[in-house]
């Protein structure tokens, strides 16, 4: 299955990556994150939306733009961008809720 | 590389903006770790079958 993507940008450590989500609802910033938690090589992945006034990031917010398969595409690539640096680390990922758990 | 295997690749092309360092060492999702680490901490490592 080939799903359009987003142009990703990160940091050096590809550990921070960014894209704009495009539809109705205009450009919209979105962040992905990965963040060691206590395990060691056990990552933490986190995505939402960065407000561009405050820089506030909103994991909980559904933005409506119309394209969500896309910017679900557009996480996994930066998950296998993440991986392919650090071949070694597992990915833990959840939804803020439930439904969005078995979604993802 | 060629064209061909660049369209085959699982991985993507990611431009580094150095504008998102600044982001390093920060955690923005703190209660998402926080959840993360108490799953891990109760349910533990998965099972790897070698």
């Amino acid at each position: 299955m080939n799903v359009h993507k987003y142009q990703l940008k990160a940091d050096r450590k590809l550990h921070i990556f960014q894209f704009i989500s495009e539809g109705p609802k205009g450009k919209i910033p979105k962040l992905v994150e990965f963040t060691e938690t206590n395990l060691h090589d056990f990552y933490n992945l986190a995505f939402g939306d960065k407000d561009p006034k405050t820089g506030k990031i909103n994991d909980e917010i559904t933005t409506n733009n119309g394209d969500t398969e896309k910017v679900l595409a557009t996480v996994v690539a930066a998950v296998y961008a993440f991986t392919d640096k650090y071949p070694e680390v597992w990915v833990y990922a959840t939804g803020s809720t439930k439904t969005r758990t078995r979604l993802y | 590389m060629t064209i061909k295997e660049l369209n085959k690749r699982k991985t993507p092309i990611v431009a580094i903006d150095t504008t998102l360092d600044k982001y390093n060492g920060k955690v923005l999702f703190p209660e998402k770790l926080a959840k993360a680490n108490e799953v891990l901490k109760r349910i533990g490592l998965p099972k790897v079958k070698k």
